[in-house]
């Protein structure tokens, strides 16, 4: 019998290649070092570490600590997405093109409103651009000990995100509406509320959702940098390599996540079945429930986080602010700092880069039994095992990775892949299984080998989306990478930690700005390709 | 647009109105002594360390005193100098960038009597390291950027004995704190690092260190730890904090354990002078321009 090959083998092996040469100098410059892991030494360590992780700490004033921090994390991520959405819905309207009175045709605040409308764009883009982890870090130095830099932090990101996010929504709808009632001389708020909400509402809190469940996350590792909640025990954990109160910690985050995770769940579940029945704004007595369920969540954590911000608006307090912020300029743009900033985004590159690429392949080969390819038993094996790698943040990993293969850029590799492998394995999984089954089942029928089946019946038929997804995660993890020094695995962010913690602000003001470019760019960068992708020839 | 914008005015003013209540106003401070330190150890053990201590200052001065836990040094520094601290236990180093960072009003008060005379200790694992110059082109740990007995005098001592930190280590990693270091060195993952002699001598009376790991150098006593107060703070609550920790006796069993705790014998005055010499070692060493 003729052994059934795969007749594309060859351009494959080529592609593959390829691939291998344009990422080698990445390897090289992310340390990727496997063999690290497998060390005596380090092999020694880490099991030492993991030994301690049993029991795990059940200490009566740890888990007091851990319950406070528990609530400071999930008050933290409320007060966040609160601030962001008082930040993002005067940014949405004011930068949406949905609601621009100056294109319905020729007037007299034309030009203004247009440049109007592109500054608020880059004001978006610098509030989004950088990580939250990063205003945290500035503003746990100027806000002082605690939440409020946590809280702040998230608002101003999340902020950026969410008004982004609205005004595409908004322009993406119908905007006749809003448009006629402009033309007829209503207010943009008028407009707003009357033409495009009736028909948005449902997409705009559904996302909103969604944020404040990303933002009870990012709230989980804002005390890496010292904005409380259960990072900063983590952190303290870490540090002192004690086992059993980091196995604990562990699985709080892992609980906290799927709760925040099966709550958001319903609530968008919640809201999809209020949008088929009633079309428009379901304003009935389950929605006014959810209302006051989330006006004592918010009030509840303002007062458990005892934010005094008034006291951040006093004149020597932002005195002291204007003081620090101003130290930050003018920008160190001397060569030789210029050349190690430089290098140090080429390392958050390669991390990035190949942190990804491990992740997708990882995450391939997890769907297959995720997608119930091998039956139940299998299937809810790997979801759970999906679920806890990606429940644990990124920088968590990258402080355990520290571990077990050395501090620098390759611990930061296998952080963003563990992560992200979760992410991309649940998501690639659903891919699977929407995927038509005919074309396989066709080849199956024919005698193909169920391998060369799925080659050639089901990959083609998901690659675009996995490609897709595999992108817009390489995107986030490039602003991960960015960060993940702070923890001690390489990139720019080491040489921002280290040098706010000597106050020499210029050279970290160069470093900031680097984050910046390095995201305005990835953003440009990941739309083109996107582009590329989906036009006819690519 | 001039519509507009009055409206826009109108609308935050109105959010301004509806968020107020949340801006809460409990920041009366004049009755509270803010105490901080910075986090050499863990915030719990920090805390664990503190109580008797926050007790006895409460009983001397006759106000509340509140220990506020951090996790970075350098926020220690920018909350002294922001006026959100009135006491804090800080580093050599960080009180030499306090000093700065205040503009030279923050007042160093007293010291422990171990802190005129500190040392940190070169440790490695690694058979082949005798003495301070194999260490070149080896991957080197110091604890946090900001710690004195960590990072600054050792890069600097190394630096007089023809070591430069940013040349002539393969890789330099920064552990964050003393104890992270010891752990990193017997681990392999640095294969030399310095820490502090006061922790190294508490992880070897408690046994927590692998017997591999030995010391190879000491560095010359230096002046570290100190408690520092912001400059602003009323000069005869100030007087009172001073007389209190002076007034710590080790003949005292309640001051006993206080001290104790600080792994202090007892507490000496202190002056800014005495950190003149850190802070021509971190200008020499490239960590203060």
């Amino acid at each position: 019998m003729k052994h059934p090959r795969d007749p594309a083998a060859p351009g494959r092996a080529a592609a593959l290649l390829l691939a291998m040469v344009i990422l080698w100098p990445l390897g090289v410059i992310g340390e990727f070092r496997p063999w690290t892991l497998f060390e005596a030494q380090n092999l020694r360590v880490m099991g030492g570490f993991l030994a301690a992780f049993l029991p795990p700490a059940s200490g009566g004033e740890f888990l007091v600590y851990l319950g406070r921090a528990t609530l400071e994390t999930l008050a933290i991520a409320t007060a966040g997405i609160a601030l962001a959405f008082l930040l993002a819905v005067p940014l949405a309207m004011a930068s949406t093109q949905a609601l621009s009175v100056s294109r319905l045709g020729p007037g007299a605040g034309r030009r203004r409103g247009e440049w109007l409308r592109a500054v608020l764009r880059v004001v978006l883009v610098v509030l989004r651009g950088l990580p939250e982890l990063v205003w945290a870090l500035l503003f746990v130095r100027v806000f002082g000990l605690g939440p409020a830099a946590g809280v702040l932090a998230l608002g101003l990101t999340y902020g950026g995100m969410l008004a982004k996010v609205y005004a595409e929504i908004l322009e993406s709808g119908d905007n006749r509406p809003a448009r006629a009632l402009l033309e007829a001389g209503a207010s943009r708020l008028q407009a707003l509320c009357y033409g495009l909400l009736p028909g948005a509402a449902q997409e705009l809190t559904s996302y909103t959702v969604y944020r404040w469940e990303c933002a009870v996350r990012a709230s989980v590792v804002m005390g890496f940098v010292g904005a409380g909640g259960l990072g900063q025990l983590m952190d303290q954990s870490m540090r002192m390599l004690n086992g059993s109160e980091a196995a604990t910690i562990l699985l709080t985050f892992l609980l906290l996540v799927l709760a925040a995770d099966a709550l958001s769940g319903l609530l968008r579940r919640q809201l999809g079945e209020a949008d088929g029945r009633a079309g428009a704004l379901a304003f009935g007595r389950r929605t006014l429930l959810w209302l006051l369920l989330l006006g004592s969540a918010l009030l509840g954590s303002y007062l458990w986080l005892e934010l005094g911000l008034a006291a951040l608006l006093s004149r020597s307090a932002l005195t002291s602010m204007a003081d620090y912020f101003g130290a930050f300029f003018p920008l160190d743009l001397s060569p030789g700092w210029l050349a190690a900033v430089g290098w140090g985004a080429l390392e958050t590159v390669a991390i990035s880069a190949l942190g990804t690429l491990l992740a997708a392949a990882a995450g391939l080969l997890l769907a297959l039994p995720a997608s119930g390819r091998y039956g139940q038993a299998f299937e809810q094996l790997t979801r759970f095992l999906l679920n806890a790698l990606r429940s644990v943040p990124e920088l968590v990993w990258a402080t355990l990775m520290a571990l077990a293969a050395g501090l620098g850029p390759f611990a930061g590799i296998l952080a963003l892949a563990l992560h992200t492998s979760g992410v991309l394995g649940r998501l690639f999984a659903e891919a699977l299984q929407n995927a038509p089954p005919r074309p396989r089942d066709a080849l199956l029928e024919a005698g193909t080998p169920s391998g060369i089946a799925f080659l050639y019946g089901t990959l083609p038929e998901v690659s675009p989306q996995l490609i897709a997804y595999s992108l817009y995660r390489w995107e986030m993890n490039i602003r991960m990478a960015a960060i993940l020094g702070f923890v001690g695995a390489g990139g720019l962010g080491q040489l921002l930690y280290v040098k706010l913690s000597l106050f020499q602000y210029a050279q970290a003001s160069t470093v900031i700005a680097a984050m910046l470019l390095l995201s305005v760019a990835v953003d440009a960068g990941s739309a083109w390709l996107r582009r590329w992708l989906a036009s006819p020839g690519g | 647009m001039l519509h507009l914008s009055r409206r826009l005015a109108l609308k935050s003013a109105l959010l301004c109105a509806l968020a107020s209540p949340f801006f809460n106003t409990s920041v009366a401070a004049d009755a509270v002594l803010r105490v901080s330190a910075i986090p050499d150890e863990a915030p719990t053990e920090l805390q664990r360390k503190f109580a008797p201590l926050g007790k006895y200052l409460e009983k001397e001065l006759a106000m509340k005193v509140s220990f506020v836990p951090v996790s970075d040094y350098a926020a220690v520094v920018e909350a002294l100098a922001s006026d959100k601290l009135d006491l804090a236990w800080l580093g050599g180093f960080t009180f030499v960038q306090a000093n700065i960072r205040t503009k030279g009003t923050a007042m160093p008060l007293v010291q422990r009597e171990e802190d005129a005379r500190f040392t940190s200790k070169f440790i490695t694992a690694d058979a082949n390291i005798k003495a301070l110059a194999d260490t070149k082109g080896k991957v080197f740990a110091f604890g946090s950027p900001s710690s004195t007995s960590g990072h600054l005098m050792p890069r600097y001592f190394l630096l007089q004995d023809g070591i430069d930190a940013d040349r002539d280590f393969k890789n330099v990693a920064f552990s964050g704190a003393h104890d992270a270091t010891v752990a990193f060195v017997a681990s392999g993952k640095a294969d030399a690092g310095v820490l502090n002699a006061s922790v190294w001598e508490k992880l070897v009376d408690q046994k927590k260190v692998d017997a591999k790991v030995r010391v190879i150098a000491t560095t010359p006593p230096y002046f570290d730890y100190n408690w520092t107060v912001r400059g602003d703070l009323d000069p005869a609550l100030i007087k009172k904090i001073e007389a209190a920790f002076l007034k710590l006796d080790a003949g005292n069993p309640e001051h006993a354990e206080i001290l104790a705790l600080q792994r202090a014998t007892k507490f000496i005055p202190t002056k800014k002078e005495n950190y003149a010499g850190i802070e021509q070692a971190a200008k020499a060493a490239g960590l203060l321009k």
